[in-house]
């Protein structure tokens, strides 16, 4: 928006810094066309053999698939619990609405092996253990204070005199709600699900203690995979990963705009 | 003949209104009754409740206690959009998202109106705000003088009982105001919407309004026509909030004042320790020793002084006298080629006893 000169010095500076964060990620890219049985850099041949490996490895689809399909029921549950608490705790000023914001963004300040730990002993007792519903639930527990925190901050950011003139105007709390406070809030809602979604898809210490030989997601397994062979096929997988990162990112961008969405 | 109204019932009735936060009044039992048809301007320094008891009336903060009754009907504990009321805010509270026609359509679409006869009926309004060929338009790509209109058309298309402005005119230059005075005026007359403007603005509250609530700490002090305000303010915070004023102290006996060493005469009869007030245009300065103005030989009072300061105002030049221990303003129009009176002359200044308005000290 703002039109102002940008130093040398903090373009150069800005430079290393975006040098030092893509750094891994352009790594990644060509060690996964690599033709080698070990990982190296700069790889000694060039194949897309570790992509062709991914297809055949069907413990890694099966994770792919478990994963986005967790992180997409988290992401709907998230928006839909998240949404009316938001609404209660920002307009409704329900009693205790800043206590409840605070319990509901406390998981975020425990560290997750703790919470991990804590979730492992409950599920235990309760026979979630290695389940999808229970994967959803301990992933609800990461995501929801995320959800939340943008959800509220972009909804004290609306003025409620709109909502009041439409009030004036003839419309229910509801009406209200549903024409005017909830296309405001999209960009908010954009934010909301791509955040939960991301959160959710990437989740790995929790994961690590939930899930099992029969039930597990991307990250566990590439985990697991590591820990006995450094074949390039976790580039590969990488590379894919980073590929659906970018796709939620420009689909933010599209439809809400970036700066708007997470800058403001 | 201003008073007599407000004794009727009005087609607005507020009773004993209220509004207390925890340690707080914000609005002290205000009471008044509004016709059909009156614009009626609620004036006073932020703070002073006006706004509060605006968005009381329109549902949007919840009564203490006391009742407000439109045409008949209490709508004291009515929700907001049952109320039938129009409500234009400072901030134009236009939605962002949707286009000028949808903005002003969208009172109707919660009426059930057609669609094709809310779209007709929204252009109208459009048009009456001067606004065509604007319809497609997203509110962000106006300027703020015709988001403004955008919202009376919105407040207006619903034919609302009761036409509720909240400072519209606040967030407009000095330019756009005048002419958005006229304009708002021009419709409310010619639709007859009973209507409430709530302003800090002097200027705006005389000069659009049929009457004028002065409001102050929550309180109701006067309701009347400009003139009944300005002629005859009922309190010394009247006297000083509408228009600009001297203050004297002095001290009554009966109808004669004595101000520092002038013996004046006022209106009425009263004892003790009093403010007396005068309009700095209504006094008449003449050289010491000059023969006065004789106002028709209407009763005067005078005062000498000694002139202090001139400021020039273009149009107006503003003497500070040194009275005594008091300062007094007067005013003069400008005529082009005179020649100011010098600091230090000695001067006489010369009102009517008519013109000076008393009240109790400290009121």
């Amino acid at each position: 928006m703002e039109d102002r000169p940008v130093s040398p010095a903090l373009k150069i500076a800005a430079f290393v810094m975006f040098a030092f964060l893509l750094a891994p990620v352009l790594l990644v890219v060509p060690i996964s066309f690599s033709a080698d049985s070990y990982m190296s850099f700069p790889p000694s041949g060039w194949s897309l053999r570790w992509y062709i490996e991914l297809m055949d490895n069907s413990r890694m689809i099966g994770a792919l698939g478990t994963s986005t399909l967790l992180a997409v029921i988290v992401m709907v549950l998230a928006m839909v619990i998240a949404l009316p608490a938001a609404y209660a705790i920002v307009r409704m000023r329900v009693i205790g609405g800043e206590a409840l914001l605070a319990l509901f963004t406390a998981p975020l300040l425990l560290p997750t092996i703790v919470l991990g730990l804590a979730i492992l002993i409950v599920f235990a007792g309760a026979g979630l253990l290695a389940t999808f519903p229970g994967l959803v639930i301990a992933h609800l527990i990461i995501v929801l204070p995320y959800a939340l925190r943008v959800l509220t901050t972009s909804l004290s950011g609306l003025p409620i005199i709109m909502e009041e003139a439409a009030s004036t105007l003839g419309a229910s709390p509801l009406t209200v709600f549903r024409r005017i406070t909830l296309p405001m809030m999209m960009p908010g809602m954009v934010a909301t699900a791509a955040l939960s979604f991301l959160v959710s898809f990437d989740e790995a210490v929790i994961s690590l203690f939930l899930t099992g030989p029969r039930i597990t997601t991307l990250p566990v397994a590439l985990y697991q995979h590591v820990e006995n062979q450094a074949d390039p096929l976790v580039a590969a997988v990488s590379v894919l990963l980073i590929v659906l990162t970018l796709a939620v990112v420009l689909i933010v961008d599209r439809t809400a705009g970036l700066t708007k969405t997470f800058v403001k | 003949m201003g008073t007599a109204q407000t004794m009727q019932p009005g087609f607005l009735s507020i009773r004993s209104l209220t509004k207390r936060y925890d340690t707080m009044v914000a609005v002290d039992t205000l009471t008044l009754e509004i016709p059909k048809g009156e614009l009626v301007a609620f004036l006073g320094p932020s703070g002073c409740g006006k706004s509060t008891s605006l968005r009381m009336i329109a549902g949007l903060c919840p009564v203490t206690s006391g009742t407000i009754s439109i045409d008949g009907k209490d709508v004291t504990r009515l929700a907001p959009y049952r109320r039938d009321i129009g409500l234009v805010f400072q901030s134009y509270a236009l939605f962002p998202h949707m286009t000028v026609l949808k903005n002003v359509m969208f009172g109707l679409e919660m009426r059930k109106v057609p669609v094709a006869e809310a779209e007709r009926r929204a252009r109208e309004a459009i048009a009456l705000v001067r606004l065509e060929g604007r319809e497609d338009r997203k509110p962000a790509q106006l300027s703020g003088g015709q988001q403004q209109r955008v919202a009376l058309a919105r407040a207006l298309v619903i034919q609302p009982s009761i036409l509720l402005f909240d400072e519209p005119l606040s967030n407009l230059d000095a330019k756009l105001r005048d002419e958005m005075r006229a304009e708002i005026r021009r419709i409310q007359k010619r639709l007859g919407i009973t209507s409430i403007f709530v302003t800090h603005d002097q200027v705006e509250a005389l000069s659009m309004c049929d009457k004028v609530a002065v409001l102050n700490g929550g309180r109701l002090e006067q309701i009347g026509t400009p003139g009944d305000l300005y002629e005859r303010p009922a309190t010394a915070f009247v006297a000083s909030f509408v228009g600009r004023t001297n203050r004297l102290s002095g001290v009554a006996e009966g109808d004669r004042i004595s101000v520092g060493g002038a013996a004046l005469r006022a209106p009425g009869s009263r004892r003790g320790n009093v403010d007396l007030m005068v309009r700095p245009h209504r006094m008449i300065m003449t050289p010491a020793g000059d023969k006065g103005p004789d106002f028709d030989g209407e009763p005067l009072n005078s005062i000498g002084g000694e002139i202090r300061d001139v400021y020039y105002a273009g149009d107006i030049l503003n003497y500070e006298i040194q009275a005594g221990d008091q300062i007094i303003s007067v005013e003069r129009a400008t005529t082009g080629g005179e020649t100011p009176m010098a600091s230090g002359s000695p001067v006489t200044l010369t009102w009517r006893v008519a013109d000076t308005l008393v009240f109790g000290a400290g009121q």
